[in-house]
């Protein structure tokens, strides 16, 4: 590997020097560090006085563009890695590197790179910073797109885990025919698209007395449809034989979305069903990173803190975790509407309203789970309404309710939220932003209530503060101070805080974080 | 480690301004979109890197939406708004963005697998450039409190005089 880096290096160099005309070279750099101190109040779980007390997460990446051709690499660093990632990754490593070249029809890509097909469900890699994920593919790619008719591609390559590319041997292909652009229908978008997919990974014994081959073949089908603001997309996904558990289960998908969009209002909806959707790289490697299917909870992605302490995880069906069934299947409807300056309800300055229900359920009586148990149920409402030149205000509402077995019994807790996001404009450079959130619920910890209070001097600084407290179980404050100063491309944040434990979700898989308390620094630049 | 330095040593004496990439997205309807093409015009842009579970971008592109009709009274530019929100994501951006009326406005482009996004080198959202009409990137600026809208636009009026 090292001498494939090499000669990769020099003759970047020497197609960097050559030419004629000149290229650019851009880059990014990321560093996230933590110190831990001992803190009794935080709970026994997470940090202990005997641990390392650092924790730094470091990302170079470094691009040369010149024309049609582009070449880059990554390094990153552990040293060691910030506490609740992967262990898998661990000291510096240049992980990353590729050499590309395009033009309006041919894209053809040596080295590794992120790919998908269709939604990803049946093949996505991607580079997940917050969860610790990249298992970008190391091999090769070809592309042609005939006049935007037809598009075909084929890649070959070995995924990344961890540090390290795997032995795992992925090949596949996605073809993408769009009828209207054949017909030369103008308006109107038709397109039909299929994937084809193979990995060949080598099994145990067990596994192959059980019934599982080194070898699987997964298949999409897809269908696109957009007409005058109206859309449906279809797609059917099979990943084949995967091992769950010791047993070869044959993995499935289907996905259906159509709405509207037009006239300041847009709404969508969305049915899925998973069934053994666990496509893993290494096949008897439970590790949340250990994923080449994109299998993402479709339901509302919160940001504000209470809001986010119980995000669901989809039952994708796969053994990861203590709790397993064969999937789900369920939904979510989402619709916005602006409602425009002037009319009786948008006032001088408009206001914005959203709305998302979704709800899913077990598929059937398979591992720890029964059938038809409600997993997750979620009402939001939310309204965004900028009162004056100087005042906006959103108010959200959110019922959230899970069940703690993953499907295992029909008991679920409920949560009710409430959260008030007020912002202030003194002046054209002075700001201030308030958080006012409230979770009430008769199961689990309780009662919560959160603030929080953003003072903003533009265009450089930013200063916080906040705390959520748990005023109905542990009487436990988890408190944050923080401060940040941007210049151009460059921002550099710095905090010291209470963490609470709870996870991180992307994907269908969720990191676990433990509670700790600490310094942290953050610095992100690019050029 | 000695060659790879050199070799870095190498690109930064070949080096130019840094520009836009051709990397395809998609466009509100989900048809392919190479960015290359928003060069065509030869006017100045804002492109702004935004995601639905990012509120300080939602905060600056609406600040921006609300400025807008003043700004264009003073420069010739567009705005286009690069959604990075990935497939769980992707049709509620195109209904978010319709429902906050950016439609009118923007250009919009749904960047699903992030290419654009690493292309640019965008590390975190909401993170904004101004291009000149030549295609090369005059400003660059990561992060959004209530006011620096400002500096964007005065660099927005620079290159379009």
């Amino acid at each position: 590997m090292k001498r494939l880096f090499l000669i990769f290096m020099a003759a970047m160099a020497t197609v960097a020097v050559s030419a004629q005309e000149k290229g650019y070279l851009t880059g990014s750099f990321e560093t996230n560090d933590h110190y831990y101190v001992a803190d009794e109040g935080n709970g026994l779980r997470g940090f202990e006085p005997d641990d390392d007390p650092f924790g730094s997460n470091n990302y170079l990446k470094l691009d040369y563009y010149k024309g049609k051709f582009s070449a880059g690499l990554q390094l990153e660093g552990y040293a060691p890695a910030i506490i609740g990632y992967p262990s898998e990754l661990d000291k510096f490593k240049l992980t990353n590197f590729y050499a590309d070249w395009k033009d309006e029809d041919f894209h053809i890509t040596a080295g590794t790179f992120y790919d998908q097909f269709g939604s990803g469900l049946l093949f996505r890699t991607w580079e997940d910073r917050a969860l610790g994920l990249n298992n970008a593919l190391m091999g090769a790619r070809f592309a042609y797109n005939w006049d935007n008719k037809v598009a075909f591609k084929a890649l070959w390559g070995m995924p990344r885990y961890g540090m390290e590319f795997s032995e795992t041997q992925v090949r596949g292909a996605d073809l993408s025919v769009s009828l209207a652009n054949i017909i030369g229908l103008d308006d109107v978008v038709l397109s039909v698209e299929g994937s084809a997919l193979n990995k060949f990974a080598e099994i145990g014994i067990d596994a192959e007395e059980a019934g599982a081959k080194p070898s699987t073949f997964g298949w999409s089908g897809r269908l696109n449809f957009d007409y005058s603001g109206f859309f449906l997309k279809g797609e059917y996904v099979d990943i084949g034989r995967q091992l769950v558990a010791g047993t070869p289960k044959r993995g499935n998908a289907q996905l259906v979305e159509l709405g509207y969009n037009g006239r300041g209002l847009g709404v969508t909806l969305t049915g899925r069903r998973l069934e053994w959707m666990g496509q893993r790289i290494l096949p008897s490697v439970p590790s949340p990173i250990n994923m080449m299917s994109y299998v993402p909870a479709m339901c509302t992605q919160y940001t504000y803190m209470l809001t986010t302490l119980h995000p669901y995880n989809p039952q994708i069906g796969d053994d990861t975790s203590f709790a397993y069934n064969s999937g789900e299947i369920g939904g979510q409807i989402d619709a916005f509407y602006n409602f425009r300056r002037g009319t009786a309800l948008g006032g001088k300055r408009g206001m914005k309203i959203h709305a998302n229900f979704s709800t899913y359920y077990t598929l059937a009586q398979e591992g720890t789970a029964q059938a038809g148990n409600l997993l997750f149920r979620d009402l939001s409402v939310d309204v965004e309404k900028q009162w004056t030149k100087k005042f906006k205000m959103l108010l959200q509402y959110s019922m959230q309710e899970y069940n703690p077995s993953y499907g295992a019994n029909k008991t679920t807790w409920l949560s009710n939220i409430i959260v008030a996001d007020l912002l202030y404009k003194w002046t054209s450079s002075f700001s201030t932003r308030l958080e006012l959130q409230y979770l009430t619920t008769h199961e689990d910890q309780k009662d919560w209530m959160a603030a929080l209070l953003e003072v903003n001097f533009a265009p450089h600084w930013s200063i916080w503060g906040s705390d959520m407290y748990n005023h109905g179980s542990s009487k436990r404050h988890y408190y944050n101070v923080g401060v940040s100063y941007t210049k151009g491309r460059t921002r550099v944040a710095a905090g010291y805080g209470r963490y609470k434990e709870g996870m991180v979700c992307s994907g269908g898989v969720c990191r676990e974080i433990p509670n700790y308390t600490g310094a942290n620094l953050s610095v992100t630049t690019s050029f | 480690m000695r060659t790879f330095l050199l070799s870095i040593a190498l690109f930064i004496s070949a080096v130019c301004a840094a520009q836009v990439p051709s990397v395809k997205v998609e466009n509100s309807k989900g048809e392919a979109f190479d960015t290359k093409a928003l060069l065509e015009e030869g006017t100045p842009m804002i492109i702004s890197f935004w995601s639905t579970s990012c509120k300080p971008c939602i905060r600056e592109l609406d600040a921006v939406y609300d400025a807008l009709p003043d700004w264009k009274e003073e420069a010739d530019f567009r705005v286009v708004a690069v959604s990075t929100d990935d497939s769980r994501l992707l049709a509620k951006a195109k209904s978010f963005a319709e429902g906050r009326g950016w439609g009118e406005d923007f250009v919009l482009l749904f960047d699903k697998n992030q290419d654009f996004m690493r292309a640019m080198n965008v590390s975190v959202v909401p993170h904004v450039f101004v291009v000149d009409g030549t295609g090369k990137i005059v400003y660059s600026h990561t992060s959004y409190v209530p006011g620096n809208e400002l500096e964007l636009f005065d660099a927005v009026k620079k290159c379009s005089r």
